[in-house]
């Protein structure tokens, strides 16, 4: 088990390596000068000459390269170009926010999305599955943002149930966290349906009923715990999913996350903060996928970490 | 089995094409039909609108703002709108406003009008683009297998796990700054249609990954199959056997691929769009238009700037949703019905 950890952890650090290069070169590459913009639009050739070689950004490109990754191992990411903080000080006061925003969604998605499709492959093509169904592909064709905006129009300005906008206690939580989790929630459900409608065409679950076995048994404790490999693979994924939905839904309920924090440090061409900020969400993304490999022993043990 | 050697399942006399039999298993599939019907009309009424409406789409009229959609010309003549149009041949009167005004006193309708215009195009071409890059390059990748393979495999992994709409942020924002030459440039060559321009090509650039996967998986198990082999035996170039020999056979999953990928890029566009990173005004999208209206949520009809725009995108997404499913069902029975 700690062997395929460490193995697994050895594999995940290309692509890391791999995403700040695309990161890195992005930024590099695309039109703007980030010394001009650092400067301000009124200094002089001379100044921004000065900052630019603060920078280091007369360097080669790729001695810059090695420059930016030995400062990443030190956690290094820079300073903003808008606030004069640490870029990896302002990411982390940002981090909580969207990591509760995202919590709450995944939450959403594994529980709704999961009874959702475990409730309709048990009726297949009974109203219910096909209203759950229809509900379900509804839900992943929803604009993210305009969800949010109705339900903030519905439930904070016609009902004044929850507030709409903000951050604070679990109140403050509901509406974004429903907005956000939607289209997983769809996605998981349908998923969950034809996985599950597979695993109980199986010759064991026959042997199973066969025997005897309650159908509620039949299904959550044998067909469902082999179901449950691809439907965590598929929420593990959708965490990508979620943190590009955050930055929307954070930007409609004025929610201080990461989400937000890449859009306006994109407005204000804070490069520094645009490259970190990406950085942690896709190693954030790279841990979870991690996460759920390892999931997938404690689920089920057939498969050997060798 | 390959997906077009089936034909012998039914016991007709007359042979049934594969795609006879694909046809017939579509027309099956309700919500599909349905589907493609209203994106056919969506897009007619939106490539017709100057046609339909009897308004200017940017012509304001402030004694008119925020009126609430109504089947009736308004009662004070004063505030009777200006109808730039004589030609409009079906669509609805002079002076009726069926989605009510906006801001500025411009018809709803005729807004969502043109702005489907946008939205479709960015939504087909984007599509259309990501597809065809993905789908070639995973085809050509596949084919030549070894290192190229290997290398190109890894790279759209890595691809795959930058959270998308981040980095499409970066691309658009950072590619619409003006205050370079050649943007300016370019802006004075297109006018309104750079940002247009540009969204396509940004969202083709991170599109482009699930059909790559798609692709390559099909065509490495294709190129082992026999008349791939024969075809290769006999001397054909390896662009001939990719192209005319190959890429036919996995036709059903671009096409599949690209149908959901039309629904996704509107979505992609609006949420650009309503971040101010995509389509620009004066050009009209239902994503921009729903920047705006987030402005107006709490004044009197105000609710109606929002909720049109957003109705139409998440009809069209819906419809392109409903139509690639069954056009899953009706190409690749095998799958069955798939999330």
């Amino acid at each position: 088990m700690l062997s395929y950890f460490v193995r697994r952890l050895l594999v995940a650090l290309p692509t890391l390596l791999g995403v700040t290069f695309i990161v890195f070169s992005i930024v590099r590459v695309l039109p703007g000068d980030p010394a001009q913009a650092m400067a301000g639009v009124h200094a002089t050739q001379d100044y921004i000459e000065r900052v630019r070689k603060e920078l280091g950004l007369d360097l080669p490109i790729h001695v810059q390269y090695v420059r930016f990754l030995r400062g990443l191992l030190r956690g290094d990411l820079g300073r903003s170009i808008r606030t004069g903080l640490p870029v990896a000080q302002e990411v982390w006061t940002r981090f909580l926010p969207t990591l509760e925003l995202t919590a709450a969604s995944l939450f959403l998605t594994l529980v709704v999305g999961v009874l959702v499709g475990i409730l309709s492959a048990t009726k297949p093509y009974s109203l219910y599955d096909h209203a759950s169904m229809f509900l379900s592909l509804a839900g992943l064709s929803l604009p993210v943002f305009w969800l949010g905006l109705m339900l903030m129009l519905l439930f904070s300005v016609r009902l004044g149930w929850l507030p709409a906008a903000g951050r604070g206690g679990l109140r403050h939580l509901v509406l974004p966290a429903l907005t956000l989790a939607a289209s997983s929630v769809a996605l998981v459900a349908r998923f969950t349906r034809s996985t599950l409608l597979e695993v109980l065409r199986q010759e064991y679950i026959t042997t199973a009923r066969a025997k005897g076995v309650r159908e509620s048994r039949a299904i959550l404790v044998h067909a469902l715990r082999n179901a449950l490999i691809p439907i965590v693979t598929i929420v593990g994924l959708r965490f990508g999913a979620l943190l590009s939905g955050a930055v929307l839904t954070e930007t409609v309920f004025a929610w201080p996350g990461v989400g937000r924090l890449v859009v306006d440090s994109v407005s204000a061409r804070d490069y520094p903060v645009i490259q970190g900020t990406v950085l942690v969400i896709a190693a954030c993304f790279v841990f979870i996928n991690l996460a759920v490999d390892l999931l997938y022993g404690v689920i089920n043990p057939r498969i050997r970490y060798d | 089995m390959p997906w077009p050697i089936r034909a012998s399942a039914t016991t007709r006399e007359r042979p049934v094409s594969a795609w006879g039999l694909a046809w017939s298993r579509f027309r099956r599939h309700r919500l599909a039909l349905l589907g493609g019907a209203v994106i056919l009309v969506l897009a007619l009424s939106s490539a017709l609108a100057p046609w339909i409406s009897p308004y200017d789409p940017a012509r304001s009229n402030l004694r008119l703002r925020f009126s609430a959609p109504s089947l009736r010309p308004p009662e004070d003549p004063r505030a009777l709108p200006r109808c730039s149009r004589e030609r409009s041949f079906v669509g609805w009167p002079c002076g009726v406003h069926p989605f009510g005004t906006d801001d500025l006193g411009r018809d709803l309708l005729t807004r969502v009008l043109y702005g489907g215009r946008v939205s479709l195009l960015v939504g087909f071409a984007a599509a259309l683009g990501s597809t065809l890059f993905g789908g070639l390059l995973g085809a050509a990748v596949a084919y030549a297998g070894g290192a190229v393979d290997a290398l190109m495999t890894r790279f759209t992994d890595a691809m795959l796990s930058i959270p998308q709409f981040p980095l499409l942020l970066i691309l658009s924002g950072l590619l619409a700054s003006r205050e370079l030459p050649w943007a300016v440039r370019l802006s004075e060559a297109l006018g309104p249609a750079k940002s247009i321009l540009l969204i396509i090509v940004v969202i083709t650039a991170l599109s482009w990954m699930p059909a790559f996967r798609l692709v390559r998986g099909e065509i490495l198990s294709l190129k082992e199959r026999e008349f791939a082999l024969a075809s290769k035996a006999v001397g054909a170039s390896a662009a001939r056997i990719v192209l005319r020999h190959l890429l036919p056979n996995a036709l059903h999953v671009l096409i599949v691929q690209s149908t959901l990928m039309v629904g996704e890029a509107i979505l992609i566009e609006s949420g650009l769009s309503f971040l101010g990173l995509g389509i620009q005004p004066p050009a009209v999208s239902w994503g921009n238009m729903l920047s705006r209206a987030q402005e107006f949520l709490y004044y009197p009809n105000g609710i109606y700037l929002a909720l049109f725009p957003g109705l139409f995108i998440f009809l069209t997404v819906l419809c392109f949703n409903f139509l690639g499913d069954g056009l899953r069902d009706a190409l690749d029975p095998r799958l069955g019905r798939r999330a």
